[in-house]
């Protein structure tokens, strides 16, 4: 993860269709799926960072003859293999956006990890891949978290399915001498999708221990909040986020930076603490896509607009902030939480 | 168990088109609104090797577009209500018309999508664009359904009549005007009628489906503008079914070729619209899956062509056999 000039904005220019085969489908927990899929092809995968993420196809890549009327030859008696895989096969048209939470380069060449969870036909489809399936994704999309120059302190804080990214974040500030630090917010346990260190529970009181696994692989410790108090503080992400943070020094806190990927409340009350006491924050943005490519102008988030670039705003929110409209998977997904007009 | 895939050795098979006089050197297009203003996915696919290029649509003044959700994916489609999102006349001269004229000196035929509210802002906006030489065609948006008053001009076939007299009354003659049919009509051979005696060029359908998808848990639209339009695979029985209903009624004997499109994303399903009637096919959400899925298109239509023992993809245009 190099320090990229401030922010972030640069659409990746090497995006493509890949295809992959599947070499780990893993349950996380009750509704979360970990992939591993392993690229093939001839093409190298480009570089990733961070906060990008891969438009995943949640049917069968073969899209050239999953619509094909195929000619079927039977004796009497059979039963004719139907061979119509959208119709037999209930599929999703549309492919998904999956942030990358993982990526890795061997002698075989590259995989990229995802979680996702099961909500609707795509990522069902997905859950029931098995170890060597095809399956295609476009990517890598779109920008990236970014070290600040200056600074060496990061506090990940992750809700729900905007987790990964902070597994692949983790290990890029590591790798770049950083320290960090994770919250993990999940509504109850069985929604926690980490892998717990054996021997080792997520403390009741919001103190950091190692439990989680993918942050402690890089020394990291974490705290786990559930709404429901089954797993970890029973609480909000922020709520053991706060007594951290109003620990730290003015001159730790100087030196850190707060990034963040979860549900919109959730990123929105960080983005509020951050701004409290002045912590430089990163959010990472969702919304609904078709393309994930600049295209559909689908993915719209409420961006205040630049000024200085000539840039006018399209609308003021009730706050009176003035916005304008940003596309989540060119623009983004990563923007500065300053710069984020919410609601 | 043998795929009907053809495979013969090399087909030599002519595909290029003539759509009202104007040369296309295949019959695959973007479908407007799907791919951009110009480049957006050439890092992707090879545009050149692309019929023609259809731009978003463009505005007189630049549009924000509606608030999210804009889309919403429904059974083998999805539904849209962008709103016309679109930088407007002025910015699209300035900024993408020097795009599209470097992509047509590499091959493409450039067809530039137009909505508006009025009359007025119709002939403004098409004027200025006709004149610019770069430009090969108009394709008029009279039927979006996204927008306030968007469906007036495209379901009455008077005032559908007298919008299209007075564009192509005020457009450079030799740039062609493509009129896109709406499908959110009882019978759409008025429209389709109307447009031709306005004086269209050529007829391109369909738009989307007026459609709604609700949120059960919370009793609301799942999109913020209520409605959106359908696209993709499950509107594409209705499409040809119209384009068939089209060619037969009105444009076979006006002379008048038909660009059609609704939910194509294979090579069979682009020889459909063919044998339905069509001359030359756009393919758009497909492109949201797949950016290549024009190209990949055309080497399967090659072969089906060479396969029905056709020399050129024009002798196939209308051949369906209806048993009388």
């Amino acid at each position: 993860m190099n320090a990229l000039p401030s922010p972030v904005h640069d659409v990746t220019p090497t995006r493509d269709l890949f295809e992959a085969r599947v070499e780990v489908n893993r349950r996380m927990c009750r509704d979360h799926y970990l992939l591993r899929l392993r690229i093939t092809g001839p093409r190298d995968f480009p570089t990733t960072q961070p906060g990008q993420f891969i438009q995943l196809g949640c049917a069968n890549p073969d899209r050239a003859s999953r619509d094909t009327r195929e000619e079927v030859t039977w004796q009497p008696g059979e039963v004719p293999a139907l061979h119509q895989d959208e119709l037999c096969h209930p599929s999703a048209f549309l492919r998904r956006p999956f942030s990358l939470s993982g990526r890795g380069d061997d002698v075989l060449g590259t995989w990229v990890e995802v979680i996702h969870r099961v909500v609707g036909v795509g990522t069902d489809w997905l859950s029931k891949l098995r170890v060597g399936d095809a399956v295609d994704f476009v990517g890598p999309l779109g920008n990236t978290f970014t070290r600040t120059p200056g600074k060496n302190n990061a506090l990940l804080v992750g809700g729900g399915v905007g987790l990964p990214p902070m597994f692949y974040l983790a290990e890029a500030l590591d790798a770049a001498g950083w320290k960090a630090m994770a919250f993990v917010g999940a509504t109850t346990s069985e929604l926690l999708a980490v892998s717990i260190e054996e021997g080792l529970v997520p403390e009741s009181d919001g103190r950091p221990n190692r439990s989680i696994v993918q942050f402690a692989s890089y020394s990291d410790p974490s705290v786990v909040t559930s709404d429901d108090g089954t797993i970890g503080m029973k609480g909000r992400v922020t709520d053991g986020l706060l007594p951290v943070i109003e620990k730290m020094s003015g001159a730790e806190r100087s030196k850190t930076v707060i990034y963040t990927c979860g549900p919109e409340p959730m990123m929105h009350a960080v983005t509020k603490l951050a701004e409290r006491f002045g912590i430089e924050c990163q959010v990472c943005l969702e919304q609904a896509m078709a393309c994930g490519m600049g295209t559909c102008q689908s993915c719209i988030v409420k961006i205040e607009p630049d000024t200085a670039r000539g840039e006018v705003a399209q609308g003021r929110s009730v706050e009176g902030r003035d916005w304008r409209y940003k596309l989540a998977c060119t623009d983004g997904p990563v923007f500065d939480s300053r710069r984020v007009v919410w609601g | 168990m043998a795929t009907s895939t053809p495979t013969p050795p090399t087909p030599t098979v002519d595909l290029s088109v003539d759509l009202a006089g104007l040369r296309l050197a295949g019959p695959m297009m973007t479908a407007s609104g799907t791919c951009g203003y110009a480049w957006e996915y050439g890092d992707f696919v090879d545009l050149t090797k692309l019929g023609a290029f259809v731009t978003k649509s463009i505005t007189l003044h630049p549009r924000k577009g509606n608030e999210a959700y804009r889309i919403v994916e429904t059974r083998g489609g999805m539904l849209n209500a962008i709103g016309l999102a679109n930088v407007g006349l002025e910015v699209f001269l300035k900024e993408k018309l020097p795009q599209l004229a470097d992509m047509r000196s590499k091959g493409p035929r450039i067809i530039v999508n137009v909505a508006g509210h009025s009359v007025e802002d119709y002939v403004v906006t098409t004027q200025r664009i006709a004149d610019e030489k770069a430009i090969d065609a108009i394709e008029l948006n009279v039927s979006c359904p996204n927008v306030k008053d968007g469906l007036t001009f495209g379901t009455d076939p008077l005032l559908l009549r007298q919008l299209i007299k007075e564009v192509r009354a005020s457009m450079r003659r030799d740039c062609k005007l493509i009129v896109k049919l709406s499908p959110n009509v009882g019978d759409i051979t008025l429209t389709a009628r109307a447009a031709v005696e306005g004086g269209a060029d050529v007829l391109s359908m369909i738009n989307t489906y007026t459609a709604m998808a609700i949120d059960i848990h919370k009793r609301k639209p799942r999109l913020a503008n209520t409605t959106g339009g359908l696209s993709g695979p499950a509107v594409r029985p209705l499409a040809v079914y119209l384009v068939n209903r089209v060619y037969r009624a009105v444009a076979r004997d006006a002379n008048v070729p038909i660009i059609g499109m609704g939910g194509i994303q294979t090579w069979q399903d682009a020889a459909e619209f063919l044998l339905a009637g069509a001359s030359a096919l756009a393919v758009g959400t497909a492109l949201f899956v797949d950016p290549a899925t024009p190209i990949k298109i055309m080497d399967g239509l090659s072969s089906y062509l060479a396969q029905q023992k056709c020399a050129s993809l024009r002798e196939i245009v209308g051949t369906l056999k209806i048993d009388p």
